[in-house]
């Protein structure tokens, strides 16, 4: 539920926010209904993983890579598919380290 | 403990945000770039929608504009009135090369520094002290001042900031995320700019202060000599020998002998003074007599350095008294090479000496007043302010002006430093822009010679064909009166008589009408014959492509557009063909081991095309300048004070017919070397080098891959967005001049007549975008040398196979 809540929400506020709307989400979800430490990290990080994968994967399919591959070299990644994993995680850890922050100042104040 | 953890885990988070959100170093802001939604990921683009309607309300439109597409993404607009026809001209210009515009509107007015970093400063500091700035200020108040001109760049305007204005963050193109900079809104003196930019690079240097370190160190016979007026082996002038000139010439100012009073100057900063061979370009037009159509063909291709984005914009602009297509400067409105229903026009570089330095006496080094026909004349200062990415203070410069110009400071032998003004075409007040409008609505040879009286400069070969079989061309631009070889060196900038002394009358500029020989043609030489009662200047292009295109246009009969499209890929190295069999015959005589023996036979059995799968081209190519330099180096090398190289028509000259010449000895030896000597040796040295750098002679060997042409993007740094190893021939002096980095920009043919037929290519495509299926779509073709059809429509619904989706542009 968290996930579908963080996913969602994330995904509409990024439509007109600032790319940092991707830490605070997951940490308002995590102070609201965070449930144990470990939950919180792996939630936010797979909901903006998930979310920042898809749209990207949908972007490099859909114009068969011709930007993301020619990224990817400027990197020195050998591909746009790698330059998406590294995008999937980048954006997960923020999301993650997000959530966990929510969780322990949930946790500071109960 | 709770605290502790929430905290420090909130100021992990808060770090990694703050990291992701600045740059590093080249690295741009990651979090923002990386993300699908703001990020690079938004620029990858789609074939757009064959059957796309996309209706966009826009402000300060007079009425509506229809653009319609090609398949290969060339907009075709059309328009109701000027001013919406320039507004749409300027929004999709936008829309595709907006980075394109910003950055060399930025290089132009020396404001590169402001988003670059101090890398960039030393760029920016000389085109403010060329006065660049000041000249595009000079100019746009004058076309500001003109209806005509004044609407074109008002509408441009209105037309590129409605595009600006209504991008989100995420729509910027790929390399103002990359760089981390925003646009910023149009103004009208940017045309100015990119019009400044191009007399930078086709009129924007001179080799008088290296000519005057030859003066100064071996005299005036030596001058005579080695630097002649006219080519003394070969030449076929622009406009044909024995054309009589019927005019009346102004007085002109009486010749005096060169001084060698001047010191030596020392290049601190060695930037080449000389215009790279390579940029220049081709262009004729053939009569109707020799056309298989009955009417005239003509044919263009600027040769300028290759890059992405390319230089040219591909469009057709339609309104109630106009309808012409070619290609754009982007940031310049109108069509700069193109065609009408009655017209057709392309340019050259003509190379004029509109460039010239004096020397300047300051009476004190405040620099408040100089030396100036017997009295002190007082200056006036502009201070240059540039700003500079990620240093809080912008650096500030004052650059002092006389009557000549802008005064940069020089090092110098004698007394260390010295002060010269550059009297410069780029500084003369002018409005070249409506030249272009005009020949854009032009309708016969009157309205052309109309419109060129009014261009100023970079001077330019104009060359014209329309529907009453009239073929010309004109040596056009602003020229000044000047004695004989008056800028060749230094001039004195105290004296009076140095000045120049007026202008050439525009209808007194050198052309030519329908000549006999049935064709007009250009390719940067010589303007004319010695007769010409004018200077323009003492040296212009070598000759080759000149002869090759020449001797072809005069055995061509029944041409058409294909003919033309052959003699613009045409390979034949002339230069090869007039001093090769000299140079294999010295050759001949002398043992060589197998190497040497193996790169002989394959020139002794050359055909001269400088074909791309070729070895001999790439022997020949590194032979020569092989030669020069061992001709001549040992007189000419001087890396402080640089010396100007005698002409490559003067080297052949030698060499054909001056076996015996002193200057072919090594004056660094103490034995005595002979053409023969230096012949043999640089051929072997020219073998040498290329199995140094290739490896024994093997297909790595072949023309294309030892010239290496390369496309770049305009940063020069972006890698992954240069075009792919292209596999091409021709070369320097060849008619399809494609060098390392330059080239053919834009071939194009026009066949006239009452449904004008047009033809045309460029390297690259219409998106700047390198995420975009329009960013290298042409390249291919012009690979091949083949060239696509332009569409040319009557109205915004006509039916054409080519045709795909359109934008409507509605006022809000």
């Amino acid at each position: 539920m968290n996930f579908l809540i963080i996913f969602i929400v994330t995904a509409i506020l990024q439509l007109f926010m600032p790319w940092w709307t991707i830490a605070l989400i997951p940490f308002l979800v995590m102070i609201w209904r965070a449930k144990s430490g470990f939950h919180s990290f792996i939630t936010g990080f797979l909901a903006i993983a998930f979310l920042w994968f898809s749209y990207g994967l949908y972007s490099h399919l859909s114009t068969d890579g011709i930007m993301s591959n020619r990224i990817a070299e400027i990197f020195s990644l050998p591909n746009g598919v790698l330059l998406l994993i590294v995008t999937t995680i980048v954006g997960g850890i923020v999301g993650g380290l997000s959530g966990l922050s929510g969780y322990f100042v949930r946790k500071s104040v109960q | 403990m709770k605290f502790v953890k929430a905290i420090s885990t909130i100021i992990l988070t808060i770090i990694l945000v703050y990291a992701l959100n600045r740059p590093w170093g080249p690295v741009p802001a990651l979090g923002s770039f990386l993300s699908p939604f703001t990020g690079f990921w938004q620029n990858g683009e789609k074939i757009s929608d064959p059957k796309g309607e996309t209706v966009l309300k826009l402000d300060s439109l007079r009425d509506e504009v229809t653009i319609r597409f090609d398949d290969i993404g060339v907009p075709h607009i059309f328009a109701k009135n000027d001013f919406d026809l320039f507004y749409a001209q300027g929004y999709i210009t936008a829309k595709d090369r907006l980075w394109q515009m910003d950055i060399q509107t930025r290089a132009a007015s020396g404001r590169l520094s402001e988003v670059l970093g101090p890398a960039t400063l030393e760029m920016d500091k000389n085109s403010r002290r060329l006065g660049m700035a000041y000249g595009a200020e000079v100019n746009a108040k004058i076309a500001l001042s003109d209806p005509k001109s004044r609407e074109a760049l008002l509408g441009y305007t209105a037309g590129v900031n409605a595009y600006i204005r209504q991008l989100a963050k995420k729509d910027y193109p790929v390399e103002f995320k990359l760089l981390g900079y925003e646009p910023e809104l149009w103004k009208p003196i940017n045309t100015m700019y990119m019009l400044e930019q191009m007399t930078l690079t086709l009129a924007g240097r001179s080799n008088d202060l290296n000519m005057s370190n030859v003066l100064k160190k071996y005299g005036n016979e030596v001058i005579k000599d080695l630097f002649p007026d006219y080519p003394m082996l070969q030449e076929s002038p622009i406009i044909p020998a024995g054309t009589v000139w019927n005019f009346e010439p102004l007085k002109i100012p009486t010749a005096k002998t060169a001084v060698t009073t001047d010191s030596v100057l020392i290049n601190e900063s060695p930037k080449p003074e000389i215009k790279p061979e390579g940029i220049g370009s081709n262009n004729w037009a053939i009569s109707a007599e020799k056309s298989i159509t009955g009417y005239p063909i003509l044919a263009n291709d600027p040769h300028l350095e290759l890059t992405l984005p390319s230089i040219w914009y591909q469009v057709q602009l339609h309104s109630p008294d106009l309808n012409v297509c070619g290609v754009s400067l982007p940031g310049i409105p109108s069509v700069i090479i193109g065609f009408n229903q009655n017209v057709a026009w392309g340019v050259t570089n003509v190379d004029a000496d509109v460039y010239d330095r004096y020397k300047i006496t300051f009476k004190d080094a405040s620099q408040s007043s100089y030396w100036y026909d017997n009295q002190w004349k007082p200056t006036r200062k502009r201070e240059e302010v540039i700003f500079v990415k990620g240093q809080s203070e912008p650096y500030r410069e004052q650059v002092t002006y006389t009557h000549h110009g802008p005064v940069t400071k020089y090092s110098d032998e004698l007394t260390g430093s010295v002060n010269l003004a550059t009297r410069w075409i780029g500084h003369e007040p002018g409005n070249s822009f409506l030249t272009f409008y005009e020949l854009n609505k032009a309708k016969h040879y009157d309205d052309y010679r109309s419109a060129l009286a009014k261009y100023v400069g970079p001077a330019q070969n104009f060359v014209f064909a329309d529907n009453g079989k009239n073929i010309a061309i004109t040596v056009n631009g602003k020229l000044p009166l000047k004695r004989k070889d008056q800028g060749k060196f230094l001039l004195d900038g105290t004296n009076p008589d140095d000045d120049w002394k007026g202008w050439i009358p525009a209808e007194q500029n050198p052309f030519v009408k329908n000549p006999p020989r049935g064709f007009v043609s250009s390719a940067n030489q010589s303007s004319t014959d010695p007769s010409y009662p004018y200077y323009i200047n003492w040296i212009f292009s070598p000759s080759e492509r000149a002869i090759r295109i020449n001797e072809r246009l005069e055995k061509m009969a029944s041409g058409n557009a294909d003919s033309l499209r052959m003699l613009q890929n045409d390979n034949f190295n002339v230069l090869a063909r007039t001093v090769l069999p000299k140079l294999l015959s010295i050759l001949e005589k002398t043992p060589l081991n197998s190497t040497y023996k193996a790169a002989q036979q394959v020139l002794t059995d050359w055909n001269y095309q400088n074909a791309p799968e070729k070895i001999a081209p790439s022997i020949f190519e590194e032979w020569l300048p092989a030669l020069r330099s061992a001709v001549w180096n040992d007189e000419f090398e001087s890396p402080n004070a640089p010396l100007a190289y005698p002409s490559r028509d003067r080297l052949l000259y030698m060499i054909l017919k001056q076996p015996d010449a002193k200057w072919f000895d090594n004056v660094k030896t103490p034995q005595k070397e002979t053409l023969s000597d230096v012949t043999i040796a640089s051929f072997k040295a020219a073998v040498d080098t290329l199995n140094a750098r290739h490896g024994a002679m093997s297909p790595s060997w072949q023309w294309s891959e030892v010239k290496d042409t390369e496309i770049k993007h305009l940063s020069r740094s972006l890698k992954p967005f240069n075009a792919p190893h292209l596999k091409v021939g021709g070369g320097t002096g060849i008619v399809n001049a494609i060098t390392k980095r330059n080239g053919p920009s834009w071939r194009m043919v026009v066949e006239l007549g009452p449904s004008p037929k047009a033809y045309g290519i460029y390297p690259g495509g219409q998106s700047g975008n390198p995420g975009s299926p329009y960013y290298l779509n042409l390249l291919e073709k012009w690979e091949k040398g083949e060239l696509n059809e332009l569409v040319y429509l009557s109205s915004p619904d006509q039916q054409n196979p080519h045709l795909t989706s359109r934008i409507i542009l509605k006022k809000k």
